[in-house]
């Protein structure tokens, strides 16, 4: 479905991620891990459209999307949702869904039918008419989920979004996950939280200094030694 | 742009009436010249408001350039009609095609600025296109003030009652506040909402900021362009220190914020507000000494801007925060 081929990005004489290659398949849950520094986000902006890559392609159900912008990303059907909540401040949580269905019809109405459909997703309905800057961080979490399932998306990347979360609320979320990929959904996250992450990735690919160290299933990737000493230094490497 | 006219609001057709009812019979119950010149100016400043709202207000990008637009409206009218007797109505729609034509060339540099750096460069654009004005104007012989003869006539628009000016004020105010309104009911209107509040996020919608900036940006020239061409058919005498006054800019972003920025009647009510203001002060405080006026007019506008930040239309939305499904926890 997502296909990233030889990325590599610098910012002046950093090279951020340098020569990543990975792979997400339809239907799959997959996680970018990596501690702090790695490249995750800046390989996440690259594959939805923000960032050009200096060298090597993105491609996305058969097509390059190689520094086609993320507007057009959005239109083929790759939605993703930000970091930090980047909310239409002067909406409700209503409109701002609204706006995210307004990508797929030209019908006011018909677009806020979509929009209470996917606020009731994420488990927003009741808070549907509150201005999205009264939500708590949870609540922006799942309405930017919201406004990106609103674009009727086949595959959605997700950044950090338990980041910020207390335990019941990653739950939730998890749940969430889960559900939206019973519907068909092929999901992307990069995140921080390894614990979220085990119980429900698919595979794992672990970033470090800009490169791939580890991809496969998330128990295995994580007894890894690379992986291990990536996280936590070489002396927590169990000879 | 198409809008969905089942979303009507009853207080839409209730807003539409008044609206239509102060247009056309607010000219026919005055008698007073005074007060039908203040109407025409409240109705021709309500209009502009409107339009500087479309890119100021909904699209958040704050022109201070609009003056550019108004003086190609009043000089392409009347140029065409004073040399060539050609009708301002269609030197009307010369304005507006060259008003169309720069605001599309200039949306090149300038949206690729933001904030206080695109109201910066809007200000150039203004005074570039007076200086070249002024320069050209010594090639080819124009005097410095154009004078239109008085030959009323609607053909000519130029009316002998002052009433005349009032309705046609009124209309071009209608025309104003009824393309916002379509703006506001069309996907276009919640985009430009959308790009204002937030660029990053409208992208990753699939908003082409581009295409709706530039939406607005032409529909918000053009519409200034005819108030343009109004107001030189209505001073009939026009030069280049006026038209091109940068105070005009400044005015009309002034109005749209004291009523409201980024809503319906904003601009209206800060229209009807500022000016009869000005006049009735300038009456009581002639006597003071030139000028006296402009401080106290001055210190209202602060006192008004500092009570109410988000305008009057702002302080009426607090007084009935459960209605229309605005409720705020």
């Amino acid at each position: 479905m997502l296909e990233v081929q030889n990325v590599e990005r610098r910012f002046g004489g950093l090279i951020a991620v340098n020569d990543v290659s990975m792979k997400v398949a339809e239907g799959e849950i997959v996680a970018l891990i990596g501690p702090n520094g790695a490249g995750k986000t800046t390989l996440f902006n690259v594959i939805a459209g923000v960032l050009p890559p200096n060298r090597g392609t993105v491609s996305y159900q058969g097509r390059s999307i190689t520094g086609l912008g993320s507007a057009r990303i959005s239109h083929l059907g790759l939605a993703r949702t930000f970091q930090i909540p980047q909310l239409f401040t002067s909406m409700t949580a209503l409109e701002t869904a609204t706006i995210g269905a307004l990508s797929r019809t030209r019908s006011i109405s018909e677009a806020r039918e979509i929009a209470a459909q996917v606020l009731e997703v994420v488990g927003l309905s009741d808070r549907q008419h509150d201005r999205c800057t009264t939500l708590t961080i949870s609540g922006k979490k799942r309405l930017e989920i919201a406004r990106a399932l609103a674009t009727r998306p086949k595959m959605i990347l997700l950044d950090e979004v338990m980041a910020g979360l207390n335990l019941p609320e990653v739950h939730r979320l998890l749940d969430l996950i889960r559900k939206l990929r019973e519907d068909g959904m092929t999901i992307l996250l990069v995140e921080h939280n390894i614990e979220a992450v085990l119980n429900v990735a698919d595979r794992i690919v672990v970033l470090d200094q800009g490169q791939k160290i580890a991809d496969g299933p998330p128990r295995e990737v994580l007894t890894e030694k690379r992986v291990v000493s990536a996280y936590l230094g070489d002396d927590y490497v169990l000879a | 742009m198409k809008c969905t006219w089942l979303d009507w609001h009853r207080l839409d057709f209730v807003g539409a009436g008044i609206l239509l009812l102060i247009a056309v019979g607010l000219p026919l119950a005055m008698e007073d010249r005074f007060f039908l010149n203040l109407l025409f100016l409240v109705f021709l400043y309500a209009g502009l408001a409107s339009a500087w709202n479309l890119l100021g207000g909904y699209a958040g990008q704050f022109s201070l350039g609009h003056t550019a637009f108004f003086g190609i409206g009043a000089y392409s009218s009347t140029i065409l009609y004073t040399f060539s007797g050609v009708s301002p109505w269609l030197g009307l729609c010369v304005g507006v095609v060259l008003s169309l034509t720069l605001a599309f060339l200039i949306s090149y540099p300038v949206f690729r600025l933001r904030g206080v750096f695109f109201a910066m460069a809007t200000i150039a654009m203004g005074e570039t296109v007076r200086i070249v004005l002024l320069w050209s104007r010594e090639k080819v012989g124009l005097p410095y003030g154009i004078s239109i003869n008085f030959e009323p006539g609607f053909l000519n628009m130029i009316f002998s009652n002052t009433r005349g000016y009032a309705w046609l004020g009124g209309a071009f105010m209608l025309l104003t506040t009824a393309i916002c309104y379509l703006m506001t009911r069309s996907r276009a209107g919640f985009y430009l909402k959308a790009l204002r509040d937030n660029e990053d996020a409208a992208q990753a919608v699939g908003i082409d900021l581009r295409r709706y900036k530039l939406t607005a940006f032409l529909l918000s020239a053009g519409l200034t362009s005819v108030g343009g061409t109004l107001m030189a058919q209505y001073v009939l005498y026009i030069e280049p220190a006026t038209v091109f006054n940068i105070t005009i800019s400044i005015d009309l972003a002034l109005m749209t914020i004291l009523g409201g920025i980024g809503t319906i009647f904003g601009p209206l009510i800060g229209a009807a507000i500022t000016l009869p203001l000005q006049e009735f002060l300038k009456d009581w405080l002639g006597p003071f000494g030139a000028g006296a006026h402009l401080v106290v007019y001055a210190l209202i506008l602060i006192g008004i801007v500092m009570l109410l930040p988000e305008g009057v239309m702002g302080l009426l939305r607090k007084l009935r925060p459960e209605s229309r499904g605005q409720r705020h926890a």
